[in-house]
């Protein structure tokens, strides 16, 4: 709802105005984007990133890196796209120079995943366990490297402890659904969507007061809200408080909302690496993927610094596999599909491109350079 | 500030108004955290001061809500429960035994010249769900309210509507109280412009809120919970924050400046 500027002296007259009614806003929540008015407050600086390929991303793929029956992933596969794909995106000869570029032992780095759809999908344990090896064999200690999500409900059914050394921590910033204390207090955007009383949302705590580096490490996947989920997403509905609350009804304000919560420092400059987890994808009902009737195995691993081209090319990945499938464009912005059933939300890939104009990264698909490695 | 008594009575003492159970009705619709849960409050009601009394007749954990909720507006109150209610009743009495009385004006900056009709007490309602500190007053005070508000015809049709755009002129900013993290805290706001007393109600008296951050106005130095540790207490050039890591059903913080 537009805030209306009032004379603030004396009123004695009913505010209501005749004629606006419930129907009337919500057709007002099916026009076009708004940007509605955000305010970011955060006590920290933009840091320079420790290495930084804009427009850059690397693709490994690999046929036998995950059995599409069963899902189990070809560990010794596995490890060598993760090899090929930092070295490719770095230029080093060897893999542990590749991770120093971005990594030092004096580093605590978290490690965000997404479990939004787990068990079906999430950033898959044996990828995050390799992430976890090659931060060890920088030099930093297990103690020093967190794996986090913001729900536990969604992180104990992966069990990362399982797979990596004692010592690193798996974290979840909601122990308890909707608890607040592991949020940063004096870091947040406000902004009232939809007359909502809670208007901020919240930076995890871990981000401003323990993390020094941030590797994201989202999956491929179809979003019903926001279009396609990737790197921008995963970072930044996965690190703040009380976001649901952009969702009413078809309308959901990710268009403008995901960029800014990831343009918010420090977690904008701690994030220095995005590992796209692209053996497994979701091409329909994203984020989720209770059965497998919409899951997907694109086999490949994506590997950059700038999370808007790699989710560019996350756009292209999902699109092909819709239109293969006969599904709507995740472009259609038709008030039809959510009137006939067919779709809950107004879908967003556009965040990405808004997300551009932030500063985050290269949209324009001209500039953005590819480089494919087939194993 | 008396507490309330038990009594056998199913029925209200004489000149005593029977409230509604105070509690929490959570709607599962479709389409998330808009659909915020429905909080059934009476401090309004309380606030209208049209009887000499209150009355309760309540299950259950509602029984502690009713003594705290009768205890945060200064109001006389008589409540009728089953066992499980006079067990969560002893258990908030002798926190609110252990409350150092400290009578202090209501602090509100929205004046609302009420009628007395149900139509004005649901637009009661609902800024009091929002936390938007009103008082209600006979006529306009421009002087000491931000806002004045008579209610007529037009507001009655869509309450909900008005009192959002009673927030809108108000402004956020403006705001004597803001709580983040909880949709079914309430507050009330007492105060002499050197001290307050922030009440904090929480309405889903089943369970305990895990966290809210709390926006007052003013620039208070000292502010403590009565038994209740605090967090990451700020203030800046015109407000105090502080987080309340714990909300159970009832929770006083004093601040001084």
């Amino acid at each position: 709802m537009k805030r209306r500027t009032f004379n603030q002296s004396l009123t004695l007259a009913a505010l209501y105005g005749a004629g606006e009614s419930v129907t009337e806003r919500h057709a007002e929540a099916a026009a076009l984007p708004e940007r509605p008015l955000y305010r970011s407050v955060t006590k920290f600086q933009h840091a320079p990133p420790p290495f930084s390929r804009p427009g850059e991303v690397t693709s490994v793929h690999a046929a036998n890196s995950i059995n599409v029956e069963s899902e189990q992933v070809n560990v010794p596969v596995m490890r060598e796209m993760m090899a090929q794909g930092m070295r490719s995106l770095t230029g080093d000869e060897q893999t542990r120079d590749a991770w120093a570029r971005f990594i030092s032992p004096a580093d605590v780095v978290g490690i965000k995943v997404n479990c939004s759809g787990a068990p079906g999908i999430m950033s898959t344990p044996e990828v995050v366990a390799e992430i976890v090896n090659n931060l060890v064999a920088v030099g930093v200690a297990p103690e020093r490297i967190y794996i986090y999500e913001r729900f536990l409900d969604q992180v104990e059914s992966v069990h990362y402890d399982r797979y990596v050394p004692k010592g690193v921590h798996v974290e979840v910033v909601e122990l308890l659904r909707r608890s607040i204390l592991r949020y940063d207090p004096d870091t947040y955007v406000e902004v009232d969507f939809f007359g909502e009383d809670d208007t901020r949302s919240n930076m995890v705590r871990m981000v401003t007061e323990r993390f020094t580096k941030i590797v994201n490490v989202p999956n491929m996947k179809d979003h019903g809200a926001a279009g396609v989920t990737g790197c921008l997403k995963n970072i930044a509905y996965g690190n703040f408080s009380n976001v649901a609350r952009s969702h009413y009804r078809e309308k959901t304000n990710t268009y403008s909302f995901i960029g800014t919560l990831a343009s918010l420092e420090p977690l904008r400059s701690r994030t220095v690496l995005h590992i796209m987890d692209g053996l497994r994808g979701v091409w329909q009902g994203g984020p989720f993927s209770p059965t497998r009737q919409f899951r997907f195995y694109p086999q490949q691993i994506m590997f950059g610094t700038d999370p808007v081209s790699m989710d560019r090319l996350l756009i292209d990945i999902i699109e092909e596999k819709r239109k293969a499938e006969k599904a709507i464009s995740v472009w259609d912005h038709s008030i039809e599909n959510i009137r006939n059933g067919r779709e809950r939300f107004l879908r967003e890939p556009g965040h990405i491109e808004y997300a551009g104009t932030l500063g985050l990264g290269v949209y324009d698909i001209a500039k953005i350079r590819k480089k494919n490695i087939e194993l | 500030m008396s507490i309330a008594r038990i009594s056998a009575d199913t029925a209200p003492p004489e000149g005593f108004e029977k409230l509604p159970a105070p509690g929490v009705q959570y709607r599962m619709n479709v389409a998330t955290a808009s659909s915020a849960p429905w909080v059934d409050a009476n401090g309004w009601r309380i606030d209208r001061r049209k009887a000499r009394g209150y009355f309760y007749d309540v299950t259950g954990a509602a029984a502690a809500l009713s003594a705290a909720e009768a205890f945060a507006y200064d109001a006389e109150a008589v409540i009728h429960t089953d066992d499980a209610g006079l067990k969560s009743f002893e258990n908030i009495a002798g926190y609110l035994k252990r409350i150092e009385a400290r009578p202090l004006p209501v602090l509100a900056n929205i004046g609302v010249i009420d009628d007395g009709s149900e139509s004005t007490g649901e637009i009661l309602n609902l800024l009091a769900r929002r936390n938007l500190l009103f008082k209600i007053v006979s006529v306009a005070d421009p002087t000491r309210l931000n806002l004045n508000i008579k209610p007529d015809a037009t507001a009655a049709q869509n309450p909900s509507m008005f009192a959002q755009r009673i927030r809108g002129q108000l402004t956020d900013e403006k705001r004597l109280l803001r709580i983040y993290g909880s949709e079914v805290v309430l507050g009330r706001l007492t105060g002499d412009g050197a001290r307050a007393r922030l009440h904090l109600l929480n309405y889903d008296s089943r369970r305990s809120v895990p966290g809210v951050r709390v926006r007052v106005l003013g620039v208070y130095s000292k502010v403590a919970g009565v038994e209740a540790p605090l967090q990451d207490i700020r203030s800046d050039q015109v407000a105090t924050e502080f987080t309340v890591p714990e909300v159970n059903v009832y929770s006083v913080i004093d601040l001084a400046k």
